[in-house]
This record gives structure tokens, sequence and C-alpha cells, in this order.
């Protein structure tokens, strides 16, 4: 059987994988929108976890067949690398990632009062690895079209990236390559029409080698398209997954979904075994973005003044008003910079502007995205502390196969390359939004705008 | 800082651990002390999953090198911030009855408890557990593991 992707053209599937792609298990990521709610702000960005995860078994086809040679890998091998790059995402929550961070999400009342609680004693939503592992290993739908217990248990450990006996496959699923993001940062470009994600697929899996050791690297000439691969996922968090009106809307729902889970809200998941329960339940097939809308639309008609205005700035498509914005671009390890100064005047004079205006604290959303920078690994974990993970791990990195070295090197210790240039920065953006209500008119935005101008200058 | 990154620091210093991941043992012990945390009950979900040590979070290691790397400019961010009273009792509980800052002790401990709860093993069966230990690249003798057991029973972990 073969299927027509947007982005790799055709993908020859196995009688298996048809099966696999066959069960509502697996039809449920056509309903998972791959870019949570990046359709509000790029229209055509309404691709699903679906086209991504086929075309994941694409691109780990294409690596399989290129290093299996190297690696002696044999025929179950190599479709059991197939059959992991397709079930990786399985478990993905409505929204993707949105759901999922809840735990991690600071209402705006807990970022400036002096007294806050984290209750711990409740299980937290698990992660959608943990989730896709349940899936794989227990679901009737998916054992059945798998064949067993047995090849479920190999294939979640290697979506998963467990210690499993045959290292060489774990090695090619996590190796330096990030097969995932070669299909997302190309998928989400098309769908989106912004080009940054656009990279060389081909020259780079045509570049592959493996070394002596099993070690997945990157032919020197394919340096150039490695950096550009690394760029292209920096410029797209930049232009698309922190893209300001997107950010501000999954900020407001998370914020909505946390208000409302511990107000223990009818139809919303209470904790991390009620997700459980869901997944391995015959509701799964309605775990769907359509879970989510569900609860916001049930949400706008709450009497809790700060819960109505998030759901109806998320059910009305009326995004949080961006107040200010402070972007940096800095060395890792700074301490002081325009951000860090923005988010401690927010901190210590947030309460006194809503006081004045007569806004509810809630209604104000402060944000800071993730550190981000143009090695994955982040700004926070050098090459040298890289260097202490799981071996797994450490294949996560970029390498490249320089001259006459049998072994590559990873690509922030090439000193030429700029990879190596900017490894040791971040960039990181500081946002204060206000959630509008009926009522909010452009002229009190712009009066909001005016008091927090000089917020986080000296 | 995110509110689980707090959560980790909170956790750690209840327990009297510094977070620091300077040898290999700091980094073992913030493993297994985080995973045996959660088994007592004080949940801040993260994902272990086995590896040649036993239990491990690739997310806990991320958001340890992240919380190393910001904490000395974001001690605001810590400030205020507590534990509910049940997640603090349990891990008092955890840092008398354990020798946390015993990494072997930790690793066995936590070992046990993850063949037994997450892999369904029997608890009643040392020897068996033993056997599955060496398998996976651990020798402890069955005497050693029938302690680990009890250690755990006696905590409430099992």
């Amino acid at each position: 059987m073969i299927v027509v992707d947007s982005i790799h053209g055709d993908v020859h599937l196995s009688e298996l994988e048809r099966r696999l792609i066959d069960t509502p298990s697996f039809q449920r990521l056509r309903n998972l929108k791959q870019l949570g709610m990046g359709h509000v702000t790029y229209p055509n960005a309404t691709h699903t976890r679906f086209s991504h995860s086929l075309g994941v078994l694409g691109v780990m086809g294409r690596v399989a067949d290129v290093a299996g040679q190297a690696l002696g890998l044999g025929d179950e091998d190599k479709e059991n690398l197939r059959l992991a790059g397709l079930l990786h995402d399985i478990g993905h929550y409505p929204y993707s990632h949105l759901m999922e961070g809840i735990d991690k999400v600071q209402l705006t009342e807990e970022f400036v009062e002096s007294i806050k609680t984290i209750n711990a004693s409740s299980e937290r939503y698990p992660s959608h690895e943990e989730l896709g592992e349940l899936i794989v290993t227990q679901r009737e739908d998916v054992l059945e079209a798998i064949g067993g217990k047995e090849r479920a248990g190999i294939i979640a450990s290697l979506f998963r990236g467990y210690q499993i006996e045959t290292e060489q496959l774990s090695r090619l699923v996590h190796s330096s390559l990030d097969i995932d993001r070669l299909d997302y940062l190309l998928r989400d470009a098309h769908a989106t029409g912004v080009p940054y994600g656009r990279i060389d697929l081909n020259y780079l899996l045509n570049n592959l080698r493996v070394s002596p050791k099993g070690v997945v690297g990157i032919d020197l000439k394919a340096l150039p398209a490695a950096e550009q691969c690394l760029f292209a996922r920096f410029f797209m968090y930049r232009a698309v997954y922190y893209h300001k009106t997107t950010y501000a809307l999954e900020e407001a729902c998370r914020q909505l979904l946390r208000r409302l889970r511990d107000q223990e809200a009818a139809g919303l998941a209470g904790d991390g075994n009620e997700i459980r329960s869901i997944v391995t339940s015959n509701q799964f097939g309605q775990f769907t973005d359509a879970y989510v809308d569900r609860v916001v639309h049930e949400a706008a008609q709450s009497s809790d003044e700060i819960i109505q205005s998030l759901a109806n700035t998320i059910g009305s498509r009326r995004p949080p008003r961006l107040l200010k914005e402070v972007p940096v671009f800095e060395e890792r390890g700074s301490r002081h910079h325009a951000g860090s100064s923005f988010r401690r005047d927010c901190r210590h004079r947030l309460s006194d502007l809503a006081k004045r205006h007569s806004i509810p604290l809630g209604r104000f959303l402060y944000c800071e995205t993730k550190p981000l920078s143009v090695e994955e690994r982040g700004p926070q974990m050098t090459e040298h502390d890289a260097r202490h993970l799981r071996p797994l791990e450490k294949e996560e990195i970029i390498k490249v196969f320089l001259l006459g070295q049998q072994e590559p090197t990873s690509i922030v210790s090439i000193p030429y390359s700029i990879v190596a240039a900017c490894a040791g920065h971040f960039f990181r953006t500081f946002r204060l939004y206000l959630v509008p209500d009926f009522n909010t008119s452009d002229e009190r935005v712009d009066a909001l705008r005016q008091e927090v101008r000089n917020w986080g200058e000296a | 800082m995110d509110r689980r990154q707090i959560g980790l620091i909170l956790v750690l210093e209840k327990l009297g651990l510094p977070l620091k991941l300077e040898t290999f043992d700091d980094r073992l012990i913030l493993q297994k002390a985080v995973y045996l945390a959660d088994a007592a009950g004080v949940h801040l979900g993260y994902d272990h999953g086995w590896y040649l040590r036993g239990p491990y979070s690739p997310g806990l290691t991320r958001d340890a090198f992240a919380a190393v790397a910001e904490l000395p400019s974001e001690k605001d961010e810590i400030r205020g911030w507590q534990l509910d009273e049940e997640s603090q009792l349990r891990l008092e509980s955890l840092r008398r009855l354990i020798p946390i800052t015993d990494a072997c002790s930790l690793e066995l401990l936590a070992s046990v408890h993850y063949l037994v709860r997450r892999r369904g093993m029997h608890r009643d069966d040392p020897g068996l557990l033993a056997k599955e230990l060496h398998e996976l690249g651990k020798d402890y003798d069955v005497e050693t593991v029938r302690q680990a057991l009890k250690t755990l029973q006696a905590n409430g972990l099992l």
C-alpha cells in the first residue's frame, strides 16, 4: 500500500503498518492538530499528528535502510524502527503539548503572591510518551495489529528510549538526526507557509554515516545542511511556535484548564490516574481536540469571572492583547538582563496595576518562553554537561565525521561551525498580556501599555 | 522556572539534598531520590523508565540542569512557594527512614521498587528479584534484596 504524503511523496506501507494505521487508537490522531492553536495565526496549519506520524515512519524507513547495513539490522529490526516512528506520538493529548503541560503552569496570582502551594500529593498528568507506552502495550486494537505484547514492548521501548537488548536500534531512533524533527520542521513550514523550517532532508540522509562503534552522524560535507537544520528549528520556534498570538491563546487555555482542574470541574480529568483510565477505556476515541473544545465551551458559562474571560478569549478567538514584550538573546548563565528586570517589575507592580484599573489579576497573563538555543539541548546544558547523560541521550546531539576520524564529533565542538559560536547563547521572550472581555476597548489597552512601557528598564 | 522545576527544588530541600550535579553520584542520588519521593506519594510528574542504573527520567535530568543554571539568577522565583502539608509529611518520613545520601542504597531501593511496582514482579520472592537484577547487570545477593524489600515495606513504599 502507498500513501501519498505532501512532504515526502510516496510512503510505502507494509501490511502490518496498514493494520496499525487502521486501528481506532491510531485513527484518533486525525483529530489532534499538530500545532495546537497555531491555526488561529496560520489558517492552513490544521495538519494533524496523523500525517506527521506517517511522515516520521517514512523518514525512519529511509534512515533504517541507509544505516541498517552498517549496523547489521535485519528486516524485523527495520520494521520495528518504522513502527516506533509511526507510533511515537500515539499518546499525545488534545491540542498536543497544551493540555499535557498544565501542571507546570503558574497562575498569575501565584506569580505575584507571597505564599503559594504546590499540591504534589495527587498524580500529575503523565507525559505523552508514558501514555504512548500504555496504549501500545495495553490497548487491544493495537496489540492485535502488532501481534502481541512482546513486540509491542520492544516498540514502546524504542520510542521511549529505554534500555533494550538491541542497543543499535535505540541508537538509530535517538540518533543525532532526530527523525521527529526532520519531519515536523518540513511539515510545519509547509502548512504555515513560513519558509524557515525548510531543510535539506535528502542531502542529510544521503550523507548519513555510522561509525565502527555504531554512532550515527553525518559526513563533514553535510555540515552546512546540519547547521541549517538547527537554525531552521530555532527560527521556527521564534516565528511559529512562540508566535505572540498563538502563545497567548495557548497560555490562556493552560491557565483555564488548571483553574478548572483545581476546582474539580466536571468533564476534565482530575489527575493522572483519570487520564490513564481514559486512555485505556472506550472513551479514548473522544480524547481529541474536541475534548478541550467542549471544556472551554462549558467554561464560558461559568460564574467565575476569570474562567469566563479565559474561556471567551479562546472560544471567540479574541486573543489576549500584548501589553509589553521583552525579548533577550543572552549568554548562558547571564543573571541580569532586560527580561529578568521585566519579570521583577511584573511581580512587584502587577497587583497595583490591576487594582487601579479594577481588572482581576487573573486576566493578566505573564509568560516566559522556554530558553531556546541553536543546539537542541538548550542553553542550560553544555557539551560538558551532556557527557554526564546516559549514552542514548548523548546520541541526540548532532554528530559530524571530521576528516580522517572514525568516530564523529559533536557539532558544538567544531570550532568553525556557527553552531559552536551560538551554542552558549539563548533566546527567550518575556510577555505580559491582558485577557480582554467584551468591554475592553483599544483605548483601555493603550492606557495599560502606556503604564507598563517602562517596566524592566533601569 | 516552571512550577514543576520549583516543585523539584522544594522536594530536594525537604529531603536535605543539595541541588548539585557535579559528580555521577550527585546525579544518581537526584534520580533515585525523586523516584522514591514519587513512590512515597509526592508526585512531580517525572516519567521514569529503566536504564543502566535503575529508574531514570530524562525530563528530570533536563529540569535539574535548567534549575542549576537558572537558580542563581531566579531566587525570587522560588520565594514563597511551599509544598502541600501532606507532601511535606511524606518527605519527612522518607528523609528519616532512608539513608538518603547513600547513592548505592538509593539505587538498590529504587531498582527493587521499580521491578515490583512497574514490572509487576512478586515482592515475596527476593530470589527471583535478585536474579532479574543480575540479568539487568546488578549483582545483589538474595539477602541484600530481602533487606531492601523490608525497608521499602516498613516505610510504606510497597
